[in-house]
């Protein structure tokens, strides 16, 4: 017999269970006299969650969930011995991810291009110069209805076509690397991970433009993708695949890095070319368009790290496989940065349509602490909180719109009962506000007043006639502030307006924090009656605002309490109460 | 030519147009507090937004060009609300104190406050006090009042290619500043005012020197005498009603009697004497060879400032005579005093100015104290002499013309030309021909150097040579012509130019920053033709014709250039560092 | 060097398909994974199969998506399923290099993800 293998893992998360699981695994294999041909595995994460107790047999791949004690004689003598599923245990295993952005990260190695080429790198590119009119690539590129995934999600064959469309000496692409909502990290993943594509994306993005210069502006903050992407350039200078005459074609192309300094608002594209030219990183009105006049005044593209990632897939795959995954509006696949109140956090990719809830449980494995998950943030600072009565709207630019979010980025943050969404308006808005350029009126001191008003309601200051002022603010900083930023920093406010507008009441009418987040709007004690006179809150508190002894007990002094919760969290026995 | 509808009008307009612009043609004004005629939107206070049918957005009307059947809504009750929320906004930023404010009753946010009618206010305030900076003396940044439209980095950096001033920090902490936090003194700012003229606020104003002016007018021991400056004549009326370049000259002259000054001169008499001077000067340089060529005019006490910061490899091609104010200052405390039998130490001179510029001039080096005294005591711009007007109680439209003082108060057509670009060189030309030829032109007018045009090149013949000239205006358009000389002086090509005419301002003096606000092409048009109206209607057109003038050259200087010219009217240059530590 | 062209394309990676061994280990060199310690793991393990000649070939590459579980690394041995070993410290590494790839055992508790094992 074959070496086998049971793998085994509790997606409960029930340690007692897993270990006598364990335990009665094992007893069975030496009871059968197998322990010679047969090893048995704790992993630690299987893919699968809340599905009880699950089994994986090797190398038959048999996949069992919710397995009960009774069934692992059968397991052992059916599937192992014998090689036999069962069919009343088995379970599909259904990958909800789909990784074509992130195609190579994992795969290649990033610093080296022979590695890329070997995974056949650079052979979009070649194909096309070869055969392909700039023309003939639009319209590829509009049969796969690609859309920008820095999160507005313009068609990318339009603006190519837009661009290519302007009579211009000089064209420029720029690769937009500038990624900056907070917990989102797809991009620089990428970078890190197979910077090749990116370039290989804007060689293709400039052969159909007509550009001869390319920039990649990454920040500063992303040392890592700086050195990955420098070194990659270099690589590919030295093939010849930059410079002149690429692949024997009369294709030319060079690219330089340029560092941003970090500034949220140099996302935006016409802040971005501001920036490389060496200037503040204000935004312009538009139009006119960058594809009109942009780095200099000439002609450019700016696409995502993201778009530009997928491009050399969809021209080897072609536009029409690409269109068929997604959903009607929203085609391919989408990187999200999963974060927040989740038990896997990390990089994702899913094909558009895929449902929140697939993304939240059967990827990112649920809440944490077992607890409720009440929200999805998506979009970053300029997108909204989706409550949970949403989560099985499927991700697409136009459905997490409709519900008063964005798709951006792809920043996307779990929430629970102990997030407080006036909280998480103002963590957003402050973010805005300190990362406001200070252009426009709207956003320099629309966020500011907006970031104001929730302070007020958070110290339970806040008077009803404030959610007037905050709809009445963000309507004017929507329609009103000049670029993306400033036009999308009230989404994060409006849409806990909308779903929680409750939670909002009750800082302002209760002066209560139901999530117990804002530190002005409620205070600790201690119950008598449960407490047992540990004495843990009294050692525990860092300001020694309890005090007492063993004999007579302890009690909270609000006025040196610092609402830290510490003595709250410390409590074996409940006896500390938040109210 | 596109075709639309501005709120069920339609509108033709040409191609680029933008929304402001083509609701202008059919009388609607779409508020705005950004955005100057003079410069490109830059679109920052949101106030302008309108709507575009089928379009959810609202658009900023200053930036958006109407586009073929576009159907624009430019008010509706939600635009107003928005435009309403924001000028709350921007008045939630807003220090209150309007009445101590040096825009008081001429401010752009005041008056967008009062025509909403915003009688409340219905955000919390926050205003952060900060420190004025006067340290130049001639223009004050209160950063306070600034509402951030951007137009004096823009005038700044673009028009006037200066760079003093820019955005420091970012988000609710912006302000304007020049780079480095340093003070304005130290910066690289050349004083030119262009910022002052063109806030919408009270952020940035002229020095006041209006109260120490009427302290040394209630000074019984004072002898104080004035000048005016030839732009000064044809905006003033704008802060009494009248349409610019209404020439009020002559109501001037009984104004500033009446406002106590004993004797009153006119600039223009000393822009006839620079004239002398300086068309001596070019025929010197380009006849007898003797001195660099091209010749540079020296007028305008920005553009001197901002050679010897920028510029300072240029020295030797500047004309050493003095700007017409510092002749009249030198020469009342001389030539004036010893006629009267005044002491120079009683008199109190005082010039009114289109400029800002003007008041650091006044103590620009020691060359500015030739007649022993400080020549200029005060200087006050258009905006502030219209004010003490109005303090006074004086009804301007009122006033009965009178005539200036002898001896510093006639001149001539070729000295009032002086406030437009292109004016002083076409004075010069007009004597520097006599010179030459000792003939008088048949036709005095040189069309070619007249106009808006930023860079002016064109050439005349004076008997057998042929002069080779170029007027700029507006600093940013320096760089071009001046490149130009060193490029042919690099390689020994012959030079593209002979003379070349500077003035910081765009316009010219009349365009300056110390002249009543709003100014834009159309303004500037209109003073110009009150300039040139008034040369025209002069009898005597040519700086070397006016009596007084030979009258002083007879009795006091003797000839152009000579020693007592030197002493008085002329000066020196030198570099100076863009920063002050 | 001289410019590729198409075939040369064709021939590096044909090249590199070759050179393609059996026994390897990529260690994920992001930043989430370097902020995670990745880096030690990787010299680490270079260090230990240089030194008993296991004839693995130890690779960098991106982030593989699970940035809960870095230090990730992907384990493929002759004769072993391909897996990815999750916040795998040097004791943890050591027992890979032990057991997995001497012993042919699978080490336990830091297993992530079949998905590579099928």
């Amino acid at each position: 017999m074959q070496q086998k293998r049971i793998l085994i893992k509790d997606t409960d998360l029930k340690k007692d269970r897993t270990r006598d699981f364990y335990t009665a695994f094992l007893t069975e294999i030496q009871d059968k006299k197998l322990e010679e041909k047969v090893q048995l595995v704790r992993v630690s994460d299987i893919g699968i969650y809340g599905k009880g107790l699950t089994v994986r047999v090797l190398p038959e791949n048999f996949l069992y969930c919710d397995v009960e004690t009774g069934d692992i004689s059968r397991i052992v003598s059916e599937s192992v011995v014998e090689g036999r599923p069962i069919e009343a245990l088995l379970h599909k295993p259904d990958d909800k991810q789909l990784r074509l952005v992130l195609r190579n990260c994992g795969l290649v190695d990033p610093e080296s291009i022979d590695d890329y080429i070997k995974h056949d790198g650079y052979q979009a590119i070649a194909t096309i110069l070869e055969k392909m009119t700039p023309e003939k690539v639009i319209e590829e590129m509009k049969i796969s209805e690609l859309r920008g995934r820095g999160g507005a999600g313009f068609p990318t064959w339009l603006k190519w076509k837009l661009t290519r469309a302007v009579e211009a000496d000089q064209k420029y692409v720029i690769c937009n690397g500038d990624e900056g909502d907070p917990g989102a990290y797809m991009d620089r993943s990428v970078l890190e991970g197979d910077p090749h594509s990116v370039i290989e994306g804007m060689m293709i993005a400039a052969y159909v433009i007509g550009a001869t210069k390319g920039f990649f502006y990454i920040r500063a903050e992303y040392p890592l993708a700086i050195e990955r992407v420098n070194r990659a350039v270099t690589q590919a200078h030295e093939y010849g695949l930059l410079g002149e005459n690429i692949l024997g074609s009369s294709f030319k192309l060079d690219i330089e890095i340029r560092l941003g300094a970090g500034a949220f608002v140099c996302g935006e594209e016409t802040a971005l070319i501001s920036s490389v030219e060496g200037k503040r990183g204000y935004p312009r009105p538009r139009p006119p368009y960058p594809s009109v006049k942009g780095l200099w005044g000439k002609p450019t593209v700016i696409n995502n790290v993201e778009t530009l990632a997928n491009i050399p897939l969809i021209m080897l795959k072609g536009g029409k496989w690409f269109s068929s995954i997604g959903t009607e509006k929203s085609k391919g696949s989408k990187v999200f940065a999963l974060t927040g109140k989740v038990k896997n956090s990390g990089l994702i990719e899913v094909p558009m349509g895929t449902t929140l809830k697939e993304i939240v449980f059967e990827i990112g494995g649920g809440g944490i602490a077992g607890k409720k998950v009440k929200a999805v943030q998506t979009g970053g600072p300029s997108g909204g909180v989706i409550p949970e009565d949403f989560i099985n709207a499927p991700v697409g630019y136009e459905s997490l719109q409709k519900l008063g979010s964005i798709m951006g980025s792809g920043g996307m943050i779990v929430m629970n009962e102990d997030d407080c969404m006036v909280d998480i308006a103002k963590f957003y808005l402050r973010f805005c506000v300190d990362e406001s350029c200070g252009k426009c009126a709207p956003c320099r001191i629309g966020g500011t007043q907006l970031l104001h008003l929730l302070e007020k309601i958070s110290e339970g200051k806040g008077e009803i006639e404030d959610l007037d002022r905050l709809r009445r603010i963000s309507r004017a900083m929507q329609k009103a502030a000049l670029c993306g930023l400033g036009q999308t920093a009230p989404n994060p406010v409006l849409s806990t307006l909308r779903y929680f507008e409750d939670e909002y009441k009750a800082h302002i009418v209760e002066k209560k924090c139901p999530a117990g987040r804002c530190a002005g709007l409620f205070h600790f004690s201690i119950i008598e009656e449960k407490c047992k006179r540990c004495g843990l809150c009294f050692r525990n508190c860092p300001v020694q605002a309890v005090s007492g002894n063993r004999d007579q007990g302890y009690l909270i002094f609000e006025e040196k309490c610092i609402n830290c919760g510490r003595c709250f969290e410390v409590c074996k026995f409940e006896a500390v109460s938040r109210g | 030519m596109v075709n639309a509808v501005i709120n069920g009008i339609p509108v033709k307009v040409e191609e680029g147009t933008t929304i402001l612009d083509a609701a202008k043609t059919v009388q609607v004004q779409i508020p705005t507090l950004c955005k100057h005629e003079d410069l490109p939107p830059s679109a920052a206070c949101g106030i302008c937004v309108v709507k575009i049918k089928g379009n959810n957005k609202m658009l900023r009307a200053c930036c958006t060009p109407v586009e073929e059947g576009m159907d624009i809504i430019t008010n509706d009750p939600e635009i107003v609300d928005v435009r309403r929320t924001v000028i709350e906004l921007i008045l939630s930023n807003h220090p209150n104190d309007c009445l101590t404010c040096g825009r008081n009753n001429d401010c752009e946010l005041q008056t967008l406050m009062a025509n909403f009618g915003i009688q409340e206010e219905f955000f919390d305030k926050f205003v952060k006090k900060t420190p004025k900076d006067s340290s130049t003396g001639t223009v004050v940044l209160e950063p306070e009042k600034c509402i951030k439209c951007g137009r004096c980095v823009e005038v700044c950096q673009d028009v006037q290619d200066v760079w003093a001033l820019s955005f420091l920090e970012r988000g609710f902490k912006t302000r304007i500043s020049p780079a480095g936090d340093i003070n304005l003194a130290d910066s690289p700012c050349v004083r030119c005012g262009q910022c002052s003229a063109h806030c919408p606020t009270g952020a940035i104003v002229e020095y006041d020197h209006t109260a120490k002016v009427w302290r040394e007018l209630m000074d019984p021991e004072k002898y104080c005498v004035v000048q005016i400056a030839p732009a000064v004549r044809v905006s003033i009326g704008e802060a009494f009603g009248y349409p610019p370049g209404t020439n009020m000259t002559k109501k001037l002259y009984s104004l500033l009697r009446r406002l106590g000054f004993k004797a009153v001169f006119d600039t223009n008499f000393g822009a006839d004497v620079t004239i002398m001077e300086e068309a001596t000067e070019f025929v010197e340089r380009f006849v007898h060879k003797k001195g660099a060529l091209p010749l540079i005019t020296t007028c305008c006490p920005a553009w001197v400032d901002f050679m010897e910061k920028f510029h300072s490899d240029m020295i030797d091609h500047f004309s050493s005579c003095k700007s017409p104010q510092q002749i009249v200052g030198a020469l009342s405390k001389t030539y004036f005093a010893q006629d009267k039998k005044i002491e120079p130490d009683k008199i109190v001179m005082v010039s009114i100015m289109p400029c800002t510029a003007k008041k650091y001039e006044i103590k620009r080096d020691e060359e500015m104290f030739a007649s022993g005294q400080q020549d200029i005591d005060i200087v006050l711009t258009t905006r502030e002499l219209a004010r003490m007007i109005k303090q006074a109680g004086i009804d301007m439209t009122q006033l009965p013309d009178e005539e200036a003082d002898h001896v510093m108060g006639d001149y001539t057509g070729g000295a009032t030309i002086f406030g437009a670009t292109g004016g002083v060189m076409e004075a010069a030309l007009r004597t520097a021909y006599f010179l030459v030829t000792e003939n008088n032109l048949e036709k005095v007018e040189f069309e070619n150097v007249r106009g808006l045009k930023g860079v002016k090149e064109t050439s005349i013949m004076i008997g057998e040579f042929e002069i080779k000239l170029a007027i700029a205006h507006g600093l940013s358009n320096v760089e071009y012509v001046l490149n130009k000389v060193r490029k042919a002086k690099e390689k020994g090509e012959p030079l593209p130019y002979h003379f070349i005419e500077v003035m910081a301002c765009p316009g010219g003096c009349i365009g300056g920053g110390g002249q009543p606000y709003m100014v834009k092409d159309s303004v500037r048009i209109a003073r110009t033709k009150g300039l040139y109206a008034d040369d025209e209607k002069s009898k005597i057109r040519c700086s070397h014709d006016n009596p007084f003038v030979q009258k002083l050259y007879n009795e006091f200087l003797g000839k152009p250039l000579g020693k007592k010219s030197h002493e008085l009217l002329h000066t020196e240059y030198k570099g100076r560092p863009q920063y002050r530590k | 060097m001289k410019k590729l062209t198409k075939d040369d394309l064709q021939a590096i990676k044909q090249e590199e398909l070759k050179k393609e061994t059996a026994n390897w280990i990529k260690v994920g060199l992001s930043t989430c994974g370097i902020a995670a310690g990745a880096q030690d793991i990787y010299d680490f393990l270079v260090e230990e199969v240089k030194k008993r000649n296991l004839g693995v070939s130890i690779q960098r590459c991106g982030c593989a998506g699970m940035c809960y579980a870095e230090p990730l690394i992907e384990v493929k041995v002759e004769g072993m399923p391909k897996v990815f070993y999750g916040k795998v410290n040097k004791e943890t590494a050591m027992k890979i290099v032990e057991k997995h790839i001497g012993g042919k055992i699978l080490v336990n508790d830091h297993i992530y993800d079949i998905r590579s094992s099928q």
